[in-house]
């Protein structure tokens, strides 16, 4: 599977502006991790992505047909999670799920919903009414029906939002075992979740794309960028972003981004999280 | 879509609000059926065409409600945040939105039925009076262009905004209040009472004038147009 993303612009009908001439090539087999700070604009490219909105300007295309005109055949071969949903309270988690199927339409429900239902470790609570299910519980429910079919594209949108930090580890690694022959399109703003298992990167901020690439050429180009420093040593601190402060028994150990690192600051190995923030440090300078 | 409707059914059917409902629509109708029905309307029996319409239109209202009760279960804002799931999906929005419509339309009518049967039965206890036949016409005239109405009108609105539908559910009670036409004596009840005094005869048989029956035709048609024009814009509310 192949999209295009050609000139895309969006803006909704109060005239915000969320999305700013966004070219992107997404290509089978991919995990891509969407980053970007809360208002970026990701849930809206996941929206055009699904169909649910119509770009103001430019074209997406699915395997060369414009998605305007195939918005079923994709929407056939698509698993999503948006970042807010509803479920049917009043159906236990087999039969929304039995619910989904059908509107997938989908053949052989019973091992279709058996093979999500263990993917996303909910046996216990499989005849459970949603509504007796917790936060956690039911964003599983959420990612279980994406899952259904075996979709060839899927877009996940926050999806380790309300999971504990074992189960957060779980689905990173279902995500990752998930995109081995397909396309994943993983939207989040926890670095976390995309650091171990993304191959590739998309940062977004204020409707346009800031980096696509590697995780490791975002933090390559990071390098002499990060470094760690007292904080008795601080004289000067204008254009230093601190990104941890840690309390030692020698005083306050600071570590930060700076275009230009001050003398006093020893320079350290970035990490995605460094590389992450001094894009953005850069962008709000520009 | 068989399975959705089953699902849609059991959604909106095996639950607590359904059985309050039914419970609320029996109570009120052996109230109707026992102070207003039982004394006969316009000089004619209690089981004639028109004391049973009078029951009808007196019933309408509750009908009313119950029909945009069970659209809130499709419109409300938490079956909105469901509609993006099922947006998702490859589902054909026509289809599925006439199958909720269907399970909508079940609920209505076994509300309207459990009317039905408590009139029904009320007949046959105090009366001894089991000639049903002769009331299906009133009841078809009066009873299914107003839901049919009340399903295609709710759905647009509370798909435009979901709490519409609760200020919908006052239109029977606008309806009473208001001085309506002659055509539209149905909605307030009133063709029941004042038409057969007009025919000039004791314990007419029923009628209704062409006005009348237009007038319904037309409430159906604009119901049944509104829930189609409905289901092919919408899919998930």
């Amino acid at each position: 599977m192949e999209i295009r993303i050609q000139n895309v612009s969006m803006t909704y009908p109060n005239g915000k502006q969320a999305l700013k001439d966004l070219n992107l090539d997404l290509q089978t087999p991919s995990l891509i991790g969407l980053l970007g700070p809360n208002g970026a604009g990701k849930s809206t490219l996941m929206k055009l992505l699904v169909a649910a909105l119509m770009p103001t300007s430019g074209s997406i295309q699915v395997d060369g047909m414009p998605l305007a005109k195939t918005d079923r055949l994709l929407k056939a071969q698509l698993g999503y999670l948006p970042q807010d949903f509803g479920l049917f309270d009043e159906l236990t988690v087999v039969q929304f799920l039995d619910y989904m199927v059908a509107l997938k339409g989908l053949r052989d429900p019973k091992t279709a919903i058996q093979e999500v239902i263990r993917a996303v470790n909910l046996e216990e609570k499989a005849k459970a009414k949603i509504r007796t299910l917790s936060g956690g519980q039911r964003q599983r429910v959420g990612i279980a029906q994406a899952l259904l079919g075996n979709p060839p594209f899927l877009i996940f949108d926050e999806p380790t939002v309300g999971l504990d930090p074992e189960e957060r580890i779980h689905f990173r690694n279902l995500f990752s075992q998930t995109a081995q022959n397909r396309l994943v399109l993983l939207s989040t703003h926890i670095i976390e979740d995309v650091q171990s298992v993304c191959d590739q990167l998309v940062v977004i901020d204020h409707g346009r794309i800031l980096f696509t690439g590697t995780p490791a050429q975002l933090i390559q180009a990071a390098v002499g960028h990060v470094g760690v420093f007292w904080e008795r040593e601080v004289t000067q601190g204008q254009g230093l972003h601190i990104t941890s402060r840690v309390n030692t028994s020698q005083g306050i150990r600071c570590r930060a981004v700076a275009d230009t690192l001050p003398a006093y600051a020893q320079p350290e190995e970035p990490s995605l999280e460094d590389a992450y923030l001094y894009l953005i440090l850069q962008e709000a300078i520009q | 879509m068989c399975k959705i409707f089953r699902y849609e059914c059991k959604r909106l059917l095996w639950n607590k609000f359904f059985v309050g409902l039914l419970l609320v629509v029996l109570f009120y109708g052996w109230q109707v059926l026992n102070s207003v029905t039982i004394l006969g309307v316009s000089h004619t029996a209690p089981f004639s065409p028109w004391s049973f319409g009078d029951y009808l239109s007196r019933m309408s209202p509750l009908l009313w409600i119950g029909a945009l009760l069970f659209l809130t279960f499709f419109t409300s804002p938490k079956a909105r945040r469901t509609a993006v799931l099922i947006d998702a999906t490859q589902v054909v929005p026509r289809k599925y939105v006439l199958t909720r419509c269907a399970a909508a339309l079940v609920g209505t009518g076994l509300l309207t039925l459990a009317c039905l049967v408590e009139a029904a039965v009320f007949y046959g206890w105090y009366f001894g009076w089991f000639d049903w036949g002769t009331l299906l016409f009133p009841a078809l005239v009066t009873l299914v262009p107003l839901l049919i109405f009340a399903l295609g009108s709710g759905w647009i609105l509370g798909s435009i905004k979901p709490w519409l539908v609760y200020s919908w559910m006052l239109i029977p009670f606008v309806c009473m209040a208001l001085p309506l036409p002659k055509t539209l004596g149905i909605w307030d009840g009133s063709f029941f009472n004042e038409y057969p005094l007009t025919l000039g005869t004791l314990d007419p048989s029923f009628t209704m004038p062409v006005t009348v029956i237009m007038m319904q035709c037309i409430l159906l048609a604009a119901g049944a147009a509104l829930l189609f024009f409905h289901s092919g814009k919408n899919r998930g509310s």
